[in-house]
């Protein structure tokens, strides 16, 4: 008996002349169970050996339970609805109060992350040694997940730039003005996110400039993507949480007390560091010395090369 | 960001998109159509962000979310005026979309999708509150007690409206329930016979 239930609810299973035939059926759903214990389970299988009626329906119950197992999931979600689904979410979510969007609720992602109740893992007896053995790689391993997880924000920056080159990445707001880009993006992503007011050297035509800004997500999280042109190209600036976006690998460089992270993924080369809590990612087609990237922000490294911290500006 | 002090604290890491199918799929048994759906979910999942906050710790985060979705299509039917209900259920469209299990054969991948629509369009005769109830139950696998608080009724109501849903559906699907599933062994072994 499932505690809570009170006694009208709950038919007798035995005939004390207040059970009928036509009452067991709840009493077989509480057997498909596996919640009839002690007596109540005696009594039931006793009913059912010596009831031709109930015998059947039990039969047909089993079927039907069998059935509707085999028949999961029943639905599942189209990848357009999820995807429009996630992404009314994110929108909606970054033009909530703080306390309500940043709480450590996880946007829907677009991905299908794993199967929902009730449906089954194929190959279980071969995905659980490799899930073992790809664990005790990672223990072994030092850094490999995370050289994983630097990999991952590599890789969505370069995509990144790729979709604004090809101009399938709207842009939120077009403009040159870092001081408008930043106060675009206040209240919409879950950091303080400025850019550098621009210390180009006075008098002198911008070797790049700033082009506009688009509000992307990186992990289910808002992040900030920020893009620049020039004579020669085109670049782009993420600008993630470290909480979700990982710095490391390439070729690393430290200047101050900053680690650069030099590479070329795709073609592209991009440039990675974290300082203040915030992952940036810079990605260019830029030829030359890698520090030429670094002249989206700070263009007087022209003429004194590289002279201060990116991301110093607050 | 922070929170303002005296909000409630939020569970760590909630990520509610393991229960987007199910609740898709029960939002689309409540709705009976693909669009009205998808707006129910996703008012259901904005509804949830703004109140995560208010979680407790020890709450059943599933339950919650489909006792959002139900709270909220009871509103919308309120507010509505009276329309033709429009069924748009096209099985193409709402099926599972699992990659087939390579162990299967072809034939035995086309039986199941054959029952699984099968199913679903019994389903989808019965009467909302039996639909929603074998959702949550055969397919949710939420408690009798978790069900009873998403429905707001006792749970011994919630045994005896299953026991009659599943009656019904039984009706409804007398030879696809009856007969043994092909190609899975029986008990004895041997290979059963398509229905």
């Amino acid at each position: 008996m499932l505690d809570g239930y009170s006694s009208d609810e709950f038919p007798p299973l035995n005939g004390n002349g207040t059970s009928t035939c036509g009452n067991f059926a709840v009493a077989i759903l509480l057997y498909l169970d596996n919640e009839l214990k002690g007596r109540e389970l005696e009594e039931f299988r006793a009913h059912v050996d010596t009831c031709a009626h109930c015998q059947a329906q039990l039969k047909a119950e089993e079927g039907l339970s069998r059935l509707l197992q085999r028949t999961r999931p029943l639905y599942s979600m189209p990848p357009d609805v999820r995807a429009r689904v996630s992404a009314a979410v994110a929108q909606n979510s970054a033009e909530l109060p703080a306390a309500d969007a940043y709480s450590q609720a996880t946007l829907p992602s677009v991905r299908r992350l794993r199967p929902g109740i009730g449906w089954r893992l194929p190959h279980v007896r071969v995905l659980v040694p490799a899930l073992l053995a790809i664990a005790v790689c990672l223990a072994l391993v030092p850094n490999i997940a995370r050289q994983v997880e630097a990999a991952s924000y590599t890789q969505t920056a370069v995509a990144a730039h790729r979709n604004y080159l090809s101009g399938s990445l709207p842009l939120g707001i077009q403009t040159g003005s870092p001081q408008v880009v930043t106060a675009w993006f206040a209240g919409k992503v879950p950091f303080d996110f400025r850019l550098p007011a621009g210390d180009a050297v006075p008098e002198s035509e911008p070797v790049y400039k700033l082009t506009g800004a688009a509000l992307v997500t990186y992990k289910t999280r808002p992040a900030a993507l920020v893009t620049y042109e020039s004579k020669t190209g085109k670049i782009s600036l993420l600008v993630a949480s470290s909480d979700s976006a990982v710095v490391a690998g390439g070729d690393q460089v430290h200047f101050d007390k900053l680690t650069f992270h030099y590479r070329t993924d795709a073609g592209y080369r991009v440039i990675t560091w974290s300082n203040h809590g915030l992952s940036y990612a810079l990605v260019s087609s830029v030829s030359g010395p890698a520090g030429a990237s670094c002249m989206v922000c700070h263009q007087d490294m022209t003429n004194h090369g590289r002279s201060q911290d990116p991301s110093s500006s607050k | 960001m922070r929170l303002e002090p005296g909000e409630g604290h939020p569970q760590p890491g909630f990520d509610f998109s393991e229960y987007l199918d199910g609740l898709y799929g029960y939002a689309l048994i409540l709705t009976r159509n693909s669009a009205d759906a998808e707006d129910l979910l996703q008012e259901t999942c904005l509804r949830a962000l703004r109140a995560i906050g208010r979680l407790r710790s020890e709450s059943n985060v599933k339950s919650w979310l489909f006792t959002i979705l139900r709270n909220i299509w009871l509103n919308q039917l309120r507010h509505r005026k009276t329309t033709p209900e429009m069924v748009d259920l096209d099985a193409d469209d709402h099926g599972a979309n699992d990659p087939p299990d390579p162990s299967k054969d072809p034939h035995a991948i086309y039986v199941s999708e054959l029952e699984r629509e099968q199913v679903r369009a019994a389903i989808e005769q019965l009467p909302v509150e039996f639909r929603e109830i074998i959702i949550l139950r055969e397919y949710e696998e939420l408690s009798y007690q978790e069900i009873a608080a998403v429905l707001e009724c006792p749970p011994g109501t919630v045994m005896s409206r299953l026991a009659r849903a599943r009656a019904k559906l039984r009706e409804l699907l007398p030879t696809v329930a009856a007969a043994p599933h092909s190609p899975e062994k029986d008990k004895h072994g041997n290979n059963e016979a398509v229905a």
